[in-house]
């Protein structure tokens, strides 16, 4: 019987509630910041983890390669993707690499799938990452490998060499089909990931699959320079302002409520779209 | 070349009358053209999409490309990309701007790959820079970042906007512009993705994400019984209620209601946030409320530094406070 | 020599905190007021091996090490001391012992269910007259045909409210009156649980009496062999005090963290406290004291795994993070002021969870006791 590949895009991005801000430049000091599976990311992984517990109650079988590109500590959420049942891991890092804007990452990681997993059936990625947020890599690859793709996807039913989709974007209900090689990005409420278990964890330890990848064996050229070569440039990075006016209201609470409505009864009253009486006098 | 100042922007009516993004982007191109020099042109795939064509005009496009034709009834990312690149390569545009919904940032992604060029995602500004280049202002970890990006090589310089960033223009029944009516390539593609079925549900109910008043609270309300009263203030608001990830996971309040990361991002004309200290993951769901008053003990919760009016106050009396002063005040 | 983590210690410790977060932490303060067990948050525990962390995997446990192990407790332990106790008494005392004294049937008899926290693990030795001194049990078995009567009444049993499988120290109605430990099953005739303990601290967990009357069990529910019981209660507790150590280390490291924000945010004088050099000296010694703890602990995992003696460096961490958590929570508290004696702020559950910690599982006496003849018994 054929092994049916699944391979799933995942990222490291920093974990949001532990930024480490520099105060005076305003930026991120990333280096510092403790790194986690882009929650996007874990929800294409669980997609793809069903979909082989799907299979393998009929008997069949199913391989889950994930990729993802980052620095050397993103090994981590391989094992992490090892740990939940993935089957290998594969991180494409490189100095070279540092630096990629969407079109050239959806190269790379093209270059990859072309060279080491050509017979893949079904590339899963996440609808947007929650650093960057662009959500443009999936739709790229697809345009890479040369293979359609379907976004936003809230259910994925498997069919034989076809998937069929559920999915709700914008205002529009729909249901597609489409045959594989394909690939899908998950909606961002779809497929609650599941914790790893304990256990999970040391078995990724102990069968570790999981390899990096580096420019030269990617056989990128020797000049390849992922900043350079990025279509887009970022010119600056600033954090933006706070609001205006803070106005703090002190006292107690029949106080503050008086001043609030007497300082802002008409905003919340146009809010509301009714009015309230007294406006602009204490009520 | 004549064209290769022009700003094209795409026809997003799938969603003309949820989002009006298009005229959003219509109105600040204008601007943009102002500067740059160049015509503000929509683009537009599928069939009888005339009465939108006309909006467009009347809303800033110059010029506006149409392919009309049966066979694009039925959106197809696919097609509708094929399209749009064919079009590109054809007339040269500086830059291609595309409404971030659903829609847009399928097909943008697409194209720019089919280009081989740049592309900036839910952008909230765009500025030209001293060398006429478009600078593309884009958020990053939930708002918490802000980029300013520019294509230098390539072009077209493409971006999808945020929708409700820009302000439409005021509707000019007048206004003149050229539709140029292009036949369906003879070349197309084949559609590998089969749409079953597709329906239309715009969401009548409002929903706390297009709620004009959003009243959350956060463990500092104290109980799940003393939450409820957020609902009586909600209530008499006419707005809904939302919550932080602690107040859901202890089941004060449903899943629906979570703002944040894991949840829904919100935009009210008015917020109000008792008891609300400020994790990360919600304020960056709560950023674009236009007016926010918090109300915690604590005057230095993050919450509290962004608010327009902080009120020092125990959360839930200043809510007892508002309903009573609402109740006594209201006219019908 | 290695201070960094390893990529699976950091992997386990961001699992164990994004469980005890979300999953956990939302009920924390209801479940210390009401002083109610989670038995929902139980369940979601149960599949993620929380109750058989140490193991093997072909009893359904994880086949974890014991800094792993350490690192789950500890994590558990910073959001909730109470599920960090259930947690570490369970895999400790509960199925420790029966792994390293229990014959290959009782092994294969209690392990899984236990493993899999099918079956919760409790271990009762205090009883109103014992405690420090084991010498003092007055719990009896009597040898009939084919088993064992058990009689008396065990105090504050952690775990004891929803316990499966408890590990009873009893003292043989023989000639030699030698202690040994009993495995009792909670549908045991004659078998019972007292009421819940009303504690200052730990209010979540079910700590209880046990009581045993005409308690009949089978010869093969006697742990290890006849007269083997202050060994294995001996063990059970330098593998238990691993465990205390790292609960003790979460509960610091959770009022070290709310004391950082808070300082950083408070103000006073029209500037944060954090400004102030007393709250900076605090907040130093804090850190200072936790990092020095947590080393303390992972020595002692360390020299457990590599099978090395390992009862003073068990009693030395678990005498110095407990001092360390009743210290830092007191700072703590301290430095909140006024609102860190309030419920609503988390601090006033650390300082009552931590006291706890220089009690149990040997009081802090007693582990100086442990260390001083571990030093004098030393050849020099």
């Amino acid at each position: 019987m054929k092994m049916f590949k699944i391979l799933v895009c995942i990222k490291q991005v920093p974990m949001v509630s532990e930024l480490p801000w520099d105060s005076k430049t305003g930026t991120l000091k990333r280096e510092l910041a403790q790194g986690m599976m882009d929650p996007s990311s874990r929800r294409a992984l669980e997609a793809g983890l069903q979909i082989k517990e799907t299979r393998a109650e009929l008997g069949e079988k199913t391989q889950i390669i994930v990729l993802s590109m980052g620095p050397p500590m993103a090994m981590e959420i391989l094992y992490q993707a090892k740990s939940l049942g993935a089957d290998k891991g594969i991180l494409l890092s490189d100095r070279a690499m540092a630096g990629a804007d969407t079109f050239l990452t959806s190269f790379i990681l093209a270059r990859f799938i072309k060279k080491e997993v050509p017979d893949v059936d079904l590339v899963l990625c996440g609808s947007q990452t929650s650093d960057s947020e662009t959500g443009q890599v999936g739709p790229q690859l697809a345009e890479e490998l040369s293979i359609p793709a379907i976004g936003y996807a809230a259910d994925i039913q498997l069919q034989g060499q076809m998937v069929r989709v559920h999915r709700h974007v914008d205002d529009f209900f729909e249901v597609l089909e489409m045959d594989l090689p394909g690939l899908v990005t998950i909606d961002q409420a779809a497929y609650t990931p599941r914790y790893a278990a304990f256990g999970g964890v040391q078995d990724a330890f102990e069968t570790a699959d999981i390899i990096q990848v580096d420019a030269r064996r990617l056989g990128l050229d020797e000049n390849f320079n992922a900043v350079k070569d990025s279509p887009t440039r970022i010119v600056d990075v600033y954090s933006p302002t706070t609001r205006k006016e803070n106005r703090v209201l002190k006292g107690t609470a029949k106080a503050v409520v008086d001043q609030l409505f007497e300082d802002y009864g008409k905003i919340i009253s146009s809010a509301m779209g009714k009015d309230l009486k007294g406006q602009g006098e204490k009520i | 070349m004549t064209t290769a100042t022009d700003i094209w922007v795409l026809g997003d009516y799938r969603n003309y009358f949820q989002s009006r993004v298009t005229l959003q982007i219509l109105a600040r191109a204008t601007h943009l053209a102002a500067s740059t020099g160049g015509k503000v042109c929509a683009v537009v795939f599928g069939h009888g999409m005339d009465e939108y064509v006309g909006e467009y005009i009347a809303h800033g496009a110059e010029k506006v490309y149409v392919v009309d034709d049966p066979a694009l009834k039925t959106y197809a990312v696919e097609t509708y990309s094929f399209l749009m690149t064919r079009l590109v390569e054809k007339f040269k545009p500086a830059t291609l701007l595309v409404g971030a919904t659903r829609f847009g940032q399928e097909i943008a992604p697409r194209v720019a790959k089919q280009l081989k060029t740049g592309l900036t995602a839910d952008c909230i500004d765009l500025e030209i820079d001293p060398k006429g280049r478009l600078v593309q202002i884009a958020p990053s970890f939930g708002g918490n970042l802000i980029a300013r990006i520019i294509t230098p090589h390539k072009r077209p310089q493409m971006a999808t906007i945020r929708p409700g960033t820009f302000q439409e223009l005021v509707h000019d029944g007048t206004a003149k512009g050229q539709i140029i009516r292009l036949a369906l390539p003879t070349d197309m593609p084949t559609e590998k993705i089969r749409c079953i079925s597709s329906e239309y549900k715009p969401s009548k109910a409002k929903g706390i994400e297009k709620a004009d008043i959003v009243i959350t609270g956060g463990r500092g309300m104290g109980s799940k019984g003393k939450f409820k009263k957020l609902f009586e203030l909600a209530a008499l608001m006419n707005g809904e209620v939302g919550a932080t990830r602690p107040v859901v996971y202890a089941n004060w309040i449903g899943h629906d209601a979570l703002v944040g990361q894991a949840g829904k991002a919100i935009k009210p004309k008015i917020l109000f946030a008792f008891g609300i200290s400020g994790a990360i993951q919600h304020t960056a769901a709560i950023a674009d409320a236009d007016f926010i008053v918090a109300i915690n003990k604590n005057p230095n919760a993050t919450m509290m530094r962004m608010a327009d009016v902080a009120i020092v106050a125990d959360a839930n009396q200043v809510c007892s406070g508002i309903i009573r002063a609402i109740k006594e005040n209201i006219r019908d | 020599m290695e201070f960094n983590p390893c990529v699976k210690h950091q992997l386990i410790r961001k699992i164990a905190r994004e469980f005890s977060e979300n999953e956990i932490k939302p009920q924390v303060a209801e479940l210390d007021r009401d002083a109610r067990f989670p038995h929902d948050i139980i369940e979601k525990m149960k599949p993620l091996n929380f109750f058989g962390l140490q193991a093997p995997k072909h009893l359904g446990g994880a086949g974890l090490d014991s800094i792993s192990y350490a690192i789950v407790v500890e994590e558990v332990s910073r959001v909730s001391a109470a599920l960090g106790l259930c947690v570490t008494v369970h895999n400790s005392v509960g199925i420790y012992p029966i792994l390293k004294f229990g014959t290959q049937e009782q092994i294969e008899r209690f392990v899984p269910a236990m493993a899999a926290g099918d079956s919760i693990g409790a271990f009762c030795l205090t009883e109103a007259n014992a405690g420090s001194d084991a010498g003092g049990v007055e719990t009896t078995a009597r040898k009939v045909q084919d088993g064992y009567v058990i009689d008396g009444t065990k105090i504050f049993v952690t775990n004891g409210g929803v316990a499966g499988t408890i590990l009873v120290f009893a003292v043989t109605e023989d000639e030699k009156k030698s202690a040994n430990v009993f495995i009792v099953e909670d549908d045991r005739p004659g078998f019972s649980v007292g009421e819940i303990e009303d504690l200052c601290g730990m209010r979540a967990n079910p700590v209880s009496s046990l009581f045993f009357e005409d308690c009949r069990v089978p010869d093969e529910n006697l742990l290890g062999k006849s007269g083997q019981g202050l060994k294995i209660g001996l063990t059970g507790l330098d593998t238990g005090r691993i465990g205390i150590a790292a609960q003790a280390l979460g509960i610091a490291q959770a009022a070290f963290e709310d004391s950082v924000a808070y300082a950083k945010e408070r103000q006073q004088f029209n500037q944060p406290i954090s400004r102030f050099q007393t709250i900076q000296n605090y907040l130093a010694d804090m850190a200072t004291q936790i990092d020095a703890a947590r080393l303390l602990v992972y020595r002692a995992a360390d020299y457990k795994d590599r099978n090395l003696p390992f009862s003073a460096q068990a009693s030395m961490a678990k005498l110095y993070c407990s001092d360390t958590a009743r210290k830092v929570t007191d700072m703590a508290v301290q430095i909140h002021g006024g609102y860190g004696y309030s419920k609503e702020y988390d601090v006033e559950r650390y300082f009552r969870d931590a006291k706890v910690t220089q009690i149990y599982e040997g009081t802090s006496e007693v582990q100086r006791m442990v260390i001083a003849r571990n030093i004098l018994t030393q050849p020099s």
